[in-house]
């Protein structure tokens, strides 16, 4: 009996032992897109306006944010994203007003105050575009934990980049994010939330 | 006149039906975004639905008004990148389909601006069913769903 009962204890033993080895054996997580660290998250910044006049974060203030950060020459995901909030904002039926949309360039290479600026017109509602110095756009990057790095394709360049909308309230501070494989339904949720 | 009448046994087989691993191709639903103001990239998106009894992939496409290139958008961890596609496999019985946020036709090196209203006339081709040509109507930034 005494024999039965250590075999046992040997095997609980073993499993354990087995399963910390799993545990520590899995495949690392992706590294998230979004690092948030305290409440230093987002702004305050300064970057540039199509109008190529230096833009403080400081004029955001009051009302509500949604910043997404993109490339002009992004024929795809880029415009999607940003004409979906557009629609949303439609939908939400408290005009333009209700919050802003940020549109910040990680290629400030090829995207200088013209491209962002008339890049921006493009979705039949105001969208504010902003692009900076190559120090700059980093900091910003920094700030809002975007990962982005330009991957050469044929005689140009792509650029990977965090593709997820972060919505900050009328105070800066960040709220939620809406990621660009999320549902209509829980997307205007956050957004009526944003700007209750 | 055999040699005449050969030529023309060969002419008719290869007008003729391909038997039975035949493919059958279609593609519909093509639209195009129109571009930015001033910008040189756009992008365009269709149906392809393969109803043959044998598989067939998408290997290049050509545009009426520059480059083309089937591109694949995949996310990891939050993050958008975007890969050129050589080859887009279309299994028999399936439809696949091109779409905002997914795979995609990257129209490039845009000269003239893309306007809704307008047209933009994709020539693809396929492994084995060779060419199909489609005419994508340009749609507003949200594809028209506003």
């Amino acid at each position: 009996m005494r024999r039965i009962r250590l075999l046992i204890w040997i095997l609980v033993a073993l499993a354990l032992v087995g399963m910390g080895l799993l545990l520590l054996n899995r495949r690392p997580m992706p590294e998230p897109a979004i690092t948030i660290t305290g409440t230093s998250f987002g702004g305050p910044f300064t970057l540039v306006g199509a109008d190529g006049q230096q833009f403080a974060s400081t004029r955001l203030a009051g009302k509500p944010y949604a910043i997404f950060f993109g490339f002009t020459h992004c024929p795809d995901v880029c415009p999607t994203t940003l004409a979906r909030l557009a629609r949303l904002r439609k939908e939400l039926g408290r005009g333009d007003d209700a919050f802003n949309i940020v549109f910040v360039s990680v290629d400030p290479e090829q995207d200088g105050p013209k491209e962002v600026g008339s890049y921006s017109t493009a979705f039949g509602s105001p969208v504010i575009g902003l692009t900076g110095s190559p120090a700059q756009i980093d900091r910003v990057k920094k700030q809002y934990g975007i990962f982005s790095e330009k991957v050469p394709q044929g005689d140009s360049y792509t650029v990977d980049h965090s593709a997820a909308v972060l919505l900050f309230d009328r105070d800066g501070a960040f709220q939620s994010t809406i990621s660009a494989d999320e549902q209509d339904a829980p997307a205007m949720d956050k957004l009526r939330q944003l700007t209750a | 006149m055999k040699r005449i009448i050969a030529a023309l046994a060969l002419f008719l087989a290869a007008c003729g039906p391909k038997g039975s691993g035949a493919t059958e191709i279609r593609v519909a639903d093509a639209w195009a975004r129109a571009t930015a103001p001033d910008k040189k990239a756009t992008a365009a998106y269709f149906t392809i639905a393969n109803s043959g009894g044998a598989h067939d992939a998408l290997v290049a496409v050509a545009s009426s008004i520059g480059p083309a290139e089937v591109h694949s958008t995949s996310m990891d961890g939050g993050i958008m990148r975007m890969r050129k596609l050589d080859r887009l496999a279309v299994p028999k019985g399936a439809t696949v389909k091109l779409e905002p946020g997914g795979t995609h036709v990257m129209l490039t090196g845009l000269v003239e601006p893309v306007k809704v209203g307008g047209n933009v006339d994709l020539t693809l081709r396929f492994e084995k069913s060779g060419e199909r040509k489609v005419a994508a109507a340009v749609r507003d930034s949200s594809g028209g769903q506003m």
